[in-house]
């Protein structure tokens, strides 16, 4: 029989086989993005699998490390309560899925500021993702604010970041000005971590 | 729900009501003297009778810690719910406010306090006796200004007020010891030195007033009218902690940039008792923002190492 070819797309019936199936697919050199954001959509949410990661905290999102993919990516879960968001933050030159898992989240897209610039940031466009749903961004797209806006609702999301790191900047939407951050994890492979940091996430 | 409910479920601790289409809540819940959580989001409360007869004498009361009431329809906080003394968490966002009591001061066991998603254009003062609140949130209302008096809320550790009508705060906000996470945009904050706007002249009685005050004239009730007399009671500090001056109805207000973090310039209201006030701070007649005001800088650096994360943009 012939050899599928490479664009032939994966259905991950569980959380555990999206891992594995993400390991084999980043053990090559080269890595499709489509075939990356079909696999993740293709997962469809099953809370009882990831509840383990969904670690709430009352004052702002959670990251919470469910895989570090061999050090070609780091697989996390992030927990919204209502009103949650984040900043305007760029990528670290890697590529970035968000898939929500439950609830909904807003994404508005920003692009990069001027050089000189020192006036309000440009919105590019905005959406709200659904269950299931599966976003990709990285630098070259522009920045993002992702952020829950329901007051009733919590939203966790399930992020894939390649390759993986644990600085970004954040930016200034009034102004188009940045700083650069630590980004730290609540909770790793399921067990809460003592954080010591006390600098901000994105 | 069943009108047995609290006999066949004395126990019961966490009850979760959410998206049923309930439009009340009713005696049946009175007896579960267990209770401590009732989650009753995204119903069809807020109605006359949402919240039963006679709540704030029953066992409920005195067992519920966390209550939450998102999603539903209260155009203002039921009184009712003002009886729950023991309520450690509230939950109306997404509902129709427009206001809060002043009753809300009446929850003194309140740590949480999520009023995101109404149409509350301003805060009482009075939310500022809660002396356990660490969690507030007011996002996306209509709120124009923040009392100065929220600076007393000493335990606060996150503060919400995203997407409001905001255009500056009060000096005050500096105050607070322990707030990690303040989150302001979307808020029409003035970016740049505002030129302070109208300054209606005192009156001679305020005047004269201020004389007495700050030059300690004596006097006696005998020597002067009833209502000047509860006149020169009502004098206040100066706010400048450098100026030893006080003032009665007419004082100026200023915007001053601080910088938080050393990152964000954050406009701050400051009173002052004249245009004049003494001290390196001040003058309305000054114009750029580069007059960093040492005093409003040194309080700025100690904010900046309290102050974990301000989500200005």
């Amino acid at each position: 029989t012939e050899q599928p070819v490479q664009t032939e797309m994966w259905k991950a019936q569980s959380l555990e086989e999206l891992i594995r199936i993400l390991h084999r697919i980043f053990a090559e050199d080269k890595v499709s993005v489509e075939e990356v954001q079909e696999l993740m959509e293709s997962y469809e949410s099953n809370p009882e699998e990831w509840l383990q990661y969904a670690k709430f905290d009352q004052y702002r999102y959670t990251r919470n490390l469910v895989d570090n993919g061999n050090g070609k990516f780091n697989l996390m879960i992030l927990c919204w309560g209502e009103g949650h968001g984040s900043s305007i933050h760029d990528h670290t030159d890697s590529d970035c899925f968000m898939k929500i898992l439950q609830g909904n989240l807003k994404e508005t897209l920003f692009e990069w500021p001027e050089k000189k610039g020192n006036g309000e940031m440009t919105k590019k466009s905005e959406r709200v993702l659904r269950e299931n749903q599966c976003a990709y961004i990285n630098d070259s797209i522009g920045l993002h604010r992702v952020e829950n806006i329901s007051h009733t609702e919590s939203a966790v999301s399930l992020h894939l970041y390649s390759p993986p790191f644990d600085s970004c900047n954040t930016f200034d939407q009034r102004t188009g000005h940045k700083h650069k951050v630590k980004m730290t994890f609540y909770s790793k492979f399921g067990e809460r971590t003592v954080c010591v940091s006390t600098r901000e996430h994105t | 729900l069943p009108a047995g409910l609290s006999q066949w479920f004395p126990a019961l601790e966490v009850l979760d009501v959410s998206g049923t289409g309930l439009a009340e809540l009713g005696a049946e819940l009175l007896g579960l003297s267990q209770l401590h959580t009732l989650l009753a989001k995204n119903n069809r409360l807020g109605g006359p009778g949402s919240l039963p007869k006679g709540l704030g004498q029953a066992p409920l009361a005195r067992s519920l810690r966390v209550l939450n009431l998102s999603g539903n329809r209260f155009a203002e906080v039921p009184p009712a719910l003002l009886e729950l003394h023991g309520l450690q968490s509230l939950s109306l966002g997404g509902n129709r406010l427009h206001s809060i009591p002043p009753e809300i001061q009446e929850l003194r066991s309140l740590e949480f306090l999520y009023l995101g998603g109404n149409f509350i254009t301003s805060i009482p003062p009075e939310l500022a006796n809660l002396p356990f609140l660490n969690y507030l949130v007011l996002c996306d209302n209509k709120i124009q200004s923040v009392p100065p008096q929220l600076a007393q809320l000493h335990s606060l550790r996150s503060l919400s007020l995203h997407n409001n009508l905001l255009t500056y705060l009060p000096r005050e906000i500096l105050n607070l010891v322990h707030l990690e996470e303040l989150s302001l945009r979307g808020n029409p904050l003035v970016v740049r030195f505002v030129r302070d706007l109208t300054y209606n002249p005192p009156s001679l009685q305020e005047l004269a007033g201020r004389t007495i005050k700050t030059r300690n004239v004596p006097y006696a009730p005998s020597d002067l009218p009833e209502n000047l007399v509860r006149y020169l009671s009502l004098a206040s500090n100066c706010p400048n902690p450098k100026c030893g001056g006080v003032y009665f109805d007419s004082c100026v207000r200023q915007i001053k940039f601080v910088d938080f973090c050393g990152k964000y310039r954050l406009p701050l209201m400051h009173y002052l008792c004249s245009p004049e006030c003494s001290s390196p701070c001040s003058s309305a007649s000054q114009s750029s923002t580069s007059q960093s005001e040492s005093d409003s800088e040194d309080e700025a650096s100690v904010a900046a190492r309290r102050m974990q994360k301000v989500l200005l943009g």
